[in-house]
């Protein structure tokens, strides 16, 4: 079951649901929709996150939301978050400045455990928004290469409009770590696309040669994703003990208390969003 | 922590529960009353919410008076001042019948005898009316008309007492759930379900026949039914001989609507026609629930008619577990009627045209001269103003803007008048374009009584404070009095106005505080030992004899055509409150249903490029609005449904200002639209 | 051990007043049973359980999660300015509490609801005084106090120190029976029949080993109308949803009760939802308490209090579900 990390609520007194207000150091857009934020904790403190774990963003007066942390433990000073605007307070928050104060909780949730993934080969599988959590995953990678085998990264997005993190994906496509195929549904009229393949994110799997008793494939994406890609890894020969997800719920405390969660037993925010295939495999609704 | 019994301020079920409110005053939770007639306990998720908007901030809380153009801050003796002399003014330039009151379903019987006392005692004018208007206007006038008392014939409790009921154009259970409730638990118990309704409602999963006819077809169909009953020797001979009459032309009418030809008009097959009109005859008790699918159509009051009719051809009236039974959709819609905001009678339906019920009147309220004329309705005002006969309009609690047909009809009406006041507890497009508005308490903060829809009239306890300088309608309403000169509307209580009301109305006769202090009453109560009456018409009907009134089938005003092809119906969803201000501020139910949405079959969507959840552009003769689709087999083929409540996608840009012409209700269910995506 | 009349009771109640914030089954205008003070109406704890889940007392229908002042300043929820002194929880309340008590310290600790619970005396109360002379099984544990009655006097049984404490300033007589009294009623007590425990057990069983199909879940389903009544009666249920609030120039976060069987429960942003059928909800209802929490924390946490089944309006409670379970899929 879950582990917990070490939270910033420590200097809240012990108060689970008081965010401490951090300022937003700066900002870059990604896309229409998109925008990378750059937190500093007060006082230089580090937030002590791993790759995969989130935070949930306060703004007062709009709520509360959970975001991915977008950045790797291993970048000093700051996190960032890519947040989508997709309603009532990711909508407030694309509207803040830089030197904005947002409240922040976490940070929570399980993470891609380094350890476990030592020596392996990585194919590390990103869908849409889903390269937010991933990135952390990736930095992180990029950083200490050495710790791992080969690494791969597939990401597929709608549109080459929607894709994040373009310059990330120019930089990792050109880096010697990262062995990078990218794809997109589709191409709009007057729009180009030469970095990859047009098709489902699924066409980039069968090309892959995989060392299979060494590898772990980690996947994140939309809810519709999952079942397509791991029937294709599991073509490849690989197990879901090889295959780790990130997965995304309705969620308001973040802490195991609230519900909206709850896949079963499994508290998507204490027990998740990172999940090792197996963990999840019985039950019902998890994918 | 302090407990407060009161009754719901959603639907007409008239459930009664605890409202918790906690050292500051603060409303803090709900807890159902466990003894409660309807309740029993249990509570739909409207009511366990009911908690969650009175203390949002959106609340008005000071009087705002327009000055260039903006509206300010003002005191009450500003804003009454001015309210005083404009409408004295506009009355002498142009005449009394130049200005008008809308009185409200939401608040208490107290509160709409105020109004329309003021109304009539001080200006002089019939012009009162209310949002029943918009609902029920058909059932008062057709039901008056054949049976002679325009409520719901039977008890909520009927429905675990009855072998048959036939539901139409009623979505019980996300209307009127706890009564849903009980439609489901007969069913289960052995009880036959009609559901006669082309969405495919909750109940329509358990029904043992579903009908999803045309739209607007209701007459075709029922005749249909008395049709086959009368061939098939089903009636109740002995009930049609010794309790109605004009029988005769019943059967000269519904004798060309073989089943072959209902049929063909509402889209069903002849077997549908025949086997409902044996389900609905056979039984020993049979009872028809019905609402605004019934009502809300340019030829409503036939639609009640022939509803009254079928009850009355198989014996199904003035027994336990039959009747005709309108939901009333307001919580005090009812009482509302009942109290006389309508522009024809004062209270208990007592006529203005007629002079002996005016000099009772007089009497009583010390006056001399009320009008004898029938005055406008809630429709025919907006008309009036459009026309410039009407020059002010008094609006209590009401949003016409949003629940008024053919939006920009209504505000182009609302922009003609010469002066404007909407008193209510939460700024709405209606108030937006007042001269005065005043800021009211709600249901929480007030004493009063509601009447639900099976008549019964209960308690509404204060339960805190109202915010800011809100007040209670009926004080205003008596401060207004005041400044025009008029001392007979100055209360100390809303239990003193109650006293008066059972003094004036025979059928409130027995309706005294301290009568109805834990179980509220059922109408007709005419005296302190009354014990209310569960069920109308035993025996006799009001009128003395049921009175046949059959009615051809007449198709509705718009139909679809090819530049329009759909029907457009309109309602209401589980978790909102017609023009949403206060479910919409409510956490829960808000994030129920957050957006405006249009439902559309999946076959339609699909020929149109429609997805689910994305946005479409669905427009009429009269406007355009943007909703999400929502793609589902709720709704049948080249049909469409919307609610109407949200502002930013109001329905009401769209619907049909065609009335009844008697009861002056709107085609709020069938209309011509064209639908497409928007980005 | 003590013997008290519902008076004598009641005075030892109005005593701890100064220093406790006092909650008991009183009986409101209407008749309905709640757990209040006892200025709202005469103390009832003959009636059995209260229709209200009591464990409202520590985790309510509304509540502050903190509050943002005008110059910026957070403020934690205030704590409770007494601790809580309350009575009528029955044997099976008990369990419930028990459960949450865990539910809301397991992993991070929830604290506005031990702002509440924490300092707590609680008292139970068993024996004869059911609704319509019905037996209370005796809870012999898991609160300070437990009022026993033989139906006409309540035993006074201290569970715990601080029990035994307050229990001294209680003005009753003893017993006087040298125990016989509480060998008769705790037989009595065991001897209760166990019915519904082999029902629901016997259903969990069902539901886990995958017996009981969707068709089942999808015919429940058409019943229920979404009032939401079964999970805010249900003392084990704690969801609850949180937004933000301006109240009186102030920002306050509130949270409010929530019940998974309302389709925004868990529908996310996107619109994505995967729990957006009746079905999947009402499979949730019963398959979380039966299965889920087995597997979550070793135990179903449907404790029996048979609330669900009161308010649910067409009569699809756990129990009647389970039965039903029972009777098609053994
Ligand atoms: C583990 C995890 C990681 C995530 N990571 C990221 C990420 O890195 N980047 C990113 O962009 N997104 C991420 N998301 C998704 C993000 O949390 C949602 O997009 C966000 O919650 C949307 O919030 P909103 O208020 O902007 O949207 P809304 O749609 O306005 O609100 C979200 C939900 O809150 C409720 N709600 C909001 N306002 C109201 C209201 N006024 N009344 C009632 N109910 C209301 C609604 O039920 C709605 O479904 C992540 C989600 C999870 C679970
Ligand atoms: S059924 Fe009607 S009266 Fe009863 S709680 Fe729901 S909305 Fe209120
Ligand atoms: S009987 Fe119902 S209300 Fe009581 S604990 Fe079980 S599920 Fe909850
Ligand atoms: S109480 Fe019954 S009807 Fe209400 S939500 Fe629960 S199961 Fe559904
Ligand atoms: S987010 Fe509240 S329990 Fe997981």
């Amino acid at each position: 079951m879950s582990v917990m990390t070490k939270t910033i609520a420590e200097e809240t007194g012990g108060q689970i649901y008081q965010p401490l207000l951090c300022k937003i150091g700066s900002k870059r857009v990604l896309t229409p929709l998109e925008t990378l934020f750059r937190i500093e904790l007060p006082e230089g403190r580090e937030l002590g996150h791993r790759p995969g774990q989130f935070v949930q963003v306060s703004i007062l007066g709009y709520g509360e939301a959970p975001i991915s942390i977008s950045s790797s433990p291993t970048r000093k000073g700051y996190f960032e978050l890519g947040v989508r605007n997709a309603g009532t307070l990711t909508g407030a928050m694309h509207e803040l400045k830089e030197g904005d104060k947002i409240g922040i909780r976490g940070p929570f949730g399980t993470f891609f455990d380094a350890e476990k993934l030592a020596g392996k080969d990585l194919v590390l599988i990103a869908g849409g928004c889903g390269l937010a959590p991933m990135r952390s995953l990736i930095q992180y990678c990029e950083d200490r290469p050495s710790e791992f085998g080969k690494l791969t990264i597939l990401y597929g997005a709608k549109t080459p409009g929607d894709r994040l993190y373009k310059e990330d994906l120019v930089e990792w496509g050109n880096s010697n770590t990262f062995a990078c195929n990218y794809a997109v549904d589709g191409v709009p009229d007057g729009a180009c696309f030469d970095e990859g393949q047009v098709g489902l994110i699924t066409v980039l799997i069968p090309p892959l040669s995989l060392d299979v008793q060494n590898t772990v494939a980690v996947i994140v994406g939309p809810p519709v994703m999952y079942k397509f890609v791991i029937a294709e890894l599991k073509k490849k020969g690989l197990t879901e003990e090889q295959i780790v997800v990130s997965l995304e719920r309705y969620m308001k405390c973040g802490v195991g208390k609230c519900g909206h969660c709850a896949i079963e037993h499994l508290y998507c925010c204490i027990d998740g969003p990172v999940f090792w295939l197996n963990e999840i495999s019985g039950i019902r609704g998890a994918i | 922590m302090k407990r407060t019994l009161t009754t719901c301020p959603y639907c007409g079920t008239g459930c009664q529960f605890y409202l918790l409110a906690d050292d500051n005053g603060r409303l803090v939770g709900v807890e159902p009353s466990s003894t409660h007639v309807v309740a029993k306990g249990q509570l739909c998720v409207k009511g366990w919410n009911a908690f969650n908007f009175p203390n949002h901030p959106d609340r008005l809380t000071v009087p705002q008076i327009r000055k260039d153009g903006k509206l300010v801050e003002a005191s009450w003796d500003e804003a009454l001042d001015l309210i005083a002399s404009k409408l004295k003014e506009t009355q002498e330039k142009h005449g009394t019948d130049s200005i008008a009151f809308f009185s409200s379903a939401k608040t208490t019987n107290e509160e709409n005898y105020a109004l329309m006392k003021l109304a009539r005692a001080v200006f002089k004018t019939n012009n009162v009316d209310h949002c029943a208007r918009l609902c029920h206007s058909s059932t008062v006038v057709g039901l008056a008309g054949t049976f002679g008392s325009g409520a719901m014939t039977n008890s909520i409790s009927c429905v675990e007492e009855t072998d048959c009921i036939l539901v139409t154009g009623s979505n019980t259970t996300e209307q009127h759930p706890l009564i849903g409730t009980r439609v489901i638990n007969a069913v289960k118990g052995g009880t036959k379900l009609i559901v006669a309704d082309n969405r495919k409602i909750r109940l329509a999963d358990i029904a043992d026949m579903h009908i999803r006819w045309e739209n607007g077809t209701d007459v075709a169909f029922l005749n249909g039914l008395m049709h086959v009953i009368i061939k098939e020797g089903l009636a109740d001979d002995e009930f049609v001989r010794t309790r109605t009459e004009n029988y005769d032309e019943l059967k000269t009418v519904v004798a060309e609507f073989t089943p072959e030809r209902a049929a063909a008009i509402c889209k069903i097959t002849p077997e549908e026609v025949v086997n409902a009109a044996r389900m609905y005859a056979t039984a020993e008790r049979a009872m028809i629930i019905y609402s605004m699918g019934i009502t809300q159509h340019s030829h409503g009051v036939d639609n009640v008619k022939s509803c009254a009719n079928l009850a009355m051809l198989t014996g199904n009236v003035g027994k336990t577990g039959t009747g005709v039974n309108p939901l009333r959709g307001q919580n005090n819609v009812q009482g509302a009627c009942d109290l006389g905001a309508l522009p024809n009678v004062y209270t208990g339906y007592q006529k203005v045209v007629d002079e002996a019920s005016r000099a009772k009147f007089e009497k009583a309220w010390g006056v001399e001269n009320l009008p004898g004329n029938v005055g406008l309705t809630v429709t025919t005002a907006i008309n009036a103003a459009f026309d410039g006969e009407l020059k002010a309009l008094y609006v209590l609690g009401e949003n016409p803007m949003m629940s008024d047909p053919d939006q920009h009809h209504v505000k182009a009406g609302l922009d003609k008048l010469d002066f404007l006041v909407v008193q209510d507890i939460f700024p709405t497009p209606t108030t937006a374009l007042a001269d005065v508005v005043l800021p009211a308490a709600c249901y929480a903060e007030k004493d009063g009584t509601f009447t639900s829809t099976e008549r019964r009239c209960q308690r509404v306890r204060k339960a805190c404070d109202p915010p800011g300088k809100a007040r209670q309608d009926w004080d205003i309403v008596g401060d207004l009095a005041r400044r025009m000169g008029y001392d007979g509307l100055t209360y100390n209580s809303p239990k003193e106005i109650m006293d008066e009301i059972t003094e004036v109305t025979p059928i409130y006769g027995g309706m005294h505080y301290d009568r109805i202090d834990q179980v509220g009453l059922q109408w007709p109560c005419p005296d302190r030992e009354h014990p209310g009456t569960p069920f109308l018409h035993k025996g006799t009907f009001k009128r003395g004899l049921g009175l046949f009134s059959p009615a051809p089938y007449k198709p509705s005003m718009e139909l679809p055509d090819d530049e329009y092809p759909f029907v457009l119906s309109t309602g209401r969803c589980y978790f909102h409150f017609h023009t949403g201000t206060m479910t919409r501020r409510s956490r829960l139910l808000d994030r129920e249903e957050r957006f405006p949405y249009i439902e559309i079959h999946p076959d339609d969507a699909k020929r149109l490029g429609i997805y689910d959840r994305f946005p479409v552009m669905v427009s009429t003769r009269r406007g355009e609005v943007k909703a999400l689709a929502r793609v589902s087999d709720i709704v049948i083929p080249g049909h469409l449904f919307m609610t109407f409540h949200f502002e930013e996608g109001a329905a009401n840009v769209l619907t049909n200002n065609a009335l009844d012409p008697v009861a002056k209700i709107p085609e709020f269910k069938v209309c011509a639209a064209q639908i497409k995506g928007a980005s | 051990m003590k013997r008290a009349t519902t008076q004598e009771l009641k005075t030892f109640f109005e005593s701890l007043g100064t220093d406790y914030d006092l909650r008991a089954p009183v009986k409101l205008h209407d008749g309905t049973r709640v757990l209040g003070g006892l200025d709202e109406g005469p103390l009832a704890l003959e009636g059995g359980k209260i229709p209200q889940k009591p464990t409202s007392v520590f985790f309510p229908q509304f509540d502050e999660v903190f509050m943002v002042s005008k110059d910026g300043q957070f403020h934690a929820a205030e704590p409770v300015k007494k601790p809580i002194f309350v009575v009528g929880f029955t044997a099976q309340d008990l369990d419930c509490l028990e459960f949450i008590d865990k539910f809301f310290s397991e992993n991070y600790r929830d604290d506005i609801y031990f702002n509440k619970r924490d300092g707590a005396v609680l008292v139970g109360v068993s024996g004869k005084c059911g609704k319509d002379g019905e037996f209370l099984k005796i809870a012999g544990g898991k609160c300070d106090i437990e009022l026993i009655s033989d139906g006409e006097c309540f035993i006074v049984h201290p569970h715990t120190d601080k029990g035994k404490a307050l229990v001294e300033s209680l003005k009753a007589s003893e017993c006087g029976c040298g125990g016989v009294k509480m060998e008769t009623l705790k037989e009595e007590s065991d001897a209760l029949p166990k019915d519904d425990e082999e029902t629901i057990d016997k259903a969990s069983e069902l539901i886990r080993a995958g017996k009981v199909p969707d068709d089942f879940w999808n015919e429940i389903a058409t019943r229920c109308i979404a009032c939401t009544s079964c999970n805010l009666a249900c003392p084990t249920c704690t969801c609850f949803e949180v937004y933000d609030r301006e109240q009186d120039g102030k920002m306050v976060r509130q949270r409010i009760w929530d019940s998974c069987q309302l389709d925004g429960f868990m529908r996310e942003a996107s619109g994505h939802n995967p729990a957006g059928l009746q079905m999947q909800r009402t499979h949730r209802r019963i398959h979380h308490k039966l299965a889920a929490d087995v597997e979550r924390w070793g135990h179903r946490t449907c404790m029996l209090c048979g609330r669900c089944d009161d308010v649910c309006p067409t009569d699809i409670g756990i129990k009647s579900v389970c039965k039903e379970i029972v009777e098609r899929y053994s």
